[in-house]
């Protein structure tokens, strides 16, 4: 996986914000969080997320409805709606530089982001991004060029309680066995990108409020 | 097998007596009809169906809708399909237009999927801009394409820098009874394979394509993908081809994308929502792969109908 970096509370105005930065891919969110929300969106249990993607330059497309959709439902599945009904929590995210895998650095944004501004979580996600190349050689965190090479592509966003998948976009053509071997390769990237996050996690607030 | 009479009779025996065992006391002995019942307690009402092994349409958990697929509906498009998975009706035309290629590939035409979901298919949709779910389709379906190499699109160059095929496929959802998705993608590999292109020249001095009146040419299609989607209810229950009552209750839905002729996946969809464990995927897959090769032999058929009868509809 490419090297990666996060920096954290960059924007003074939003209640958390995070710049997550995957090899030469960089993704801006900012969460305000919970807020009000307008009538026609309330729901009587739950807070109402809602997620705006936009992409480094150019008009949005379908590419970022589809993304919003795949952020939205999956951070819904790990944020504790039900604590604050009635509420919205808007994820906004800003792709400042794309050199592949931006679904997934996005993902790993918001994640991040939701922490920093103190939002309730079930878990703590963390979103990989991979591909088979024509000869069957697995990629790990793709950059641009390498994608155009590809075969297959697959991003996994796995929850960290062990409970599995929380979401997958797969393209491309490909076996099952191809699939089951991406599947498990990205589970241990994600599995050493949460302790990572953790670590980080605990690290800012070790430095805010003391020792633990 | 039972019908959705008797499955909704069978509900509304395990409604009355589980109504009883409400809070209310014996004394009290009020139940719901059926009806009332799936109105002001949807999710309950389709979770009484499941425990018992059913749905509320009368179809066990792992049962598709059957696939009904048409071909040369619209005889003004290049290709057609229509395709009806119970009352999900959806409708797909290929148009073909010529264009100016990008200068960065000369001899590539170019494929356009595109879904709508008018505010006839369902009350849910309103006068406007595209809904969420009909652009996040149509973008899945596009990625699909151009990621499985379905078409070659050099072979839409009619002369190199000047002229290209441009497919302009248009879906129109004509009543959304749930799983759109695949209707969808059903009828736009069906379409693309009853596509004829006429025979097209380039003419240098004028700078136009004169197209002949006939359309012979078929397209060369790679591959067939056909997809399967499931829905998953209260984080656990599998179940497959979810209908427009059970969608709004599901935790989570996933949509593989199989090619009926190798053993290859195309494409897989789970666009967040619960986790799902790895063994429940591939399970699901193995699923999804019996029920592909069901509708690609549909598909088949319906092919085989159409080019059987030159005069017929």
């Amino acid at each position: 996986m490419r090297p990666f970096h996060c920096s954290a509370a960059l924007l003074s105005r939003s209640d958390g914000s995070v710049r997550f930065k995957s090899g030469s891919s960089a993704v801006l969110c900012s969460v305000f969080g919970p807020i009000e929300v307008k009538i026609r969106d309330e729901k009587l249990d739950k807070a109402t997320v809602e997620v705006v993607f936009k992409c480094a330059s150019g008009q949005s497309t379908t590419t970022e409805r589809l993304y919003e959709r795949i952020v939205r439902e999956t951070l819904e599945a790990s944020i504790l709606t039900a604590l604050h009904p009635r509420t919205l929590i808007r994820i906004t995210l800003q792709v400042l530089t794309d050199d592949g895998g931006i679904l997934s650095t996005a993902l790993n944004a918001a994640i991040l982001a939701l922490v920093d501004a103190g939002i309730p979580l079930r878990s703590l996600p963390a979103a990989v991004t991979c591909m088979m190349d024509r000869e069957g050689v697995l990629f790990l965190d793709p950059t641009t060029v390498e994608v155009e090479g590809s075969q297959s592509s697959h991003v996994f966003v796995f929850d960290d309680a062990g409970e599995g998948t929380l979401a997958n976009v797969s393209t491309g053509a490909f076996t099952m066995d191809e699939y089951t071997n991406c599947y498990d390769q990205c589970l241990s990237a994600a599995a050493t990108l949460q302790s990572l996050f953790r670590s980080s996690i605990e690290g800012k607030v070790v430095r805010e409020y003391g020792p633990i | 097998m039972a019908g959705p009479k008797d499955a909704a009779k069978a509900g509304s025996a395990v409604a009355d007596q589980s109504a009883m065992d409400i809070d209310a006391p014996a004394s009290a002995g009020f139940s719901l009809d059926p009806e009332t019942f799936k109105k002001i307690h949807p999710a309950e009402y389709h979770r009484r169906f499941l425990s018992q092994g059913v749905r509320a349409d009368g179809r066990t958990l792992k049962k598709f809708r059957k696939a009904q697929i048409s071909l040369g509906s619209i005889s003004t498009a290049n290709g057609s399909a229509m395709v009806r998975i119970g009352d999900t009706t959806v409708i797909c035309g290929v148009k073909a237009e010529v264009t100016e290629p990008k200068p960065e590939a000369p001899k590539s035409g170019f494929i356009v999927p595109n879904l709508d979901l008018p505010p006839l298919c369902s009350p849910q949709y309103r006068p406007g801009p595209p809904p969420e779910l009909a652009q996040t389709i149509s973008e899945f379906m596009d990625q699909v394409i151009k990621s499985c190499d379905l078409l070659d699109t050099q072979t839409l160059c009619i002369e190199a820098g000047h002229a290209v095929w441009v497919l302009y496929i248009d879906i129109v959802c004509l009543n959304h009874g749930g799983n759109v998705a695949d209707a969808a993608m059903i009828a736009l590999i069906a379409a693309l394979k009853h596509t004829r292109l006429p025979k097209a020249r380039f003419y240098d001095v004028e700078s136009t394509v004169r197209v002949t009146d006939e359309r012979t040419m078929p397209l060369d299609l790679k591959r067939t993908p056909i997809p399967v989607t499931f829905g998953v209810f209260d984080n656990t229950i599998l179940i497959a081809d979810p209908t427009s009552e059970e969608e709004p209750h599901l935790s989570t839905q996933i949509t593989f994308v199989l090619d009926a002729e190798t053993h290859d996946s195309l494409g897989v969809l789970k666009p967040g929502g619960t986790a799902l464990a790895r063994d429940v995927l591939v399970g699901a897959c193995k699923s999804a792969r019996e029920r592909a090769l069901v509708v690609a032999e549909a598909l088949s058929a319906a092919i085989s109908a159409t080019t059987a009868g030159p005069g017929r509809p």
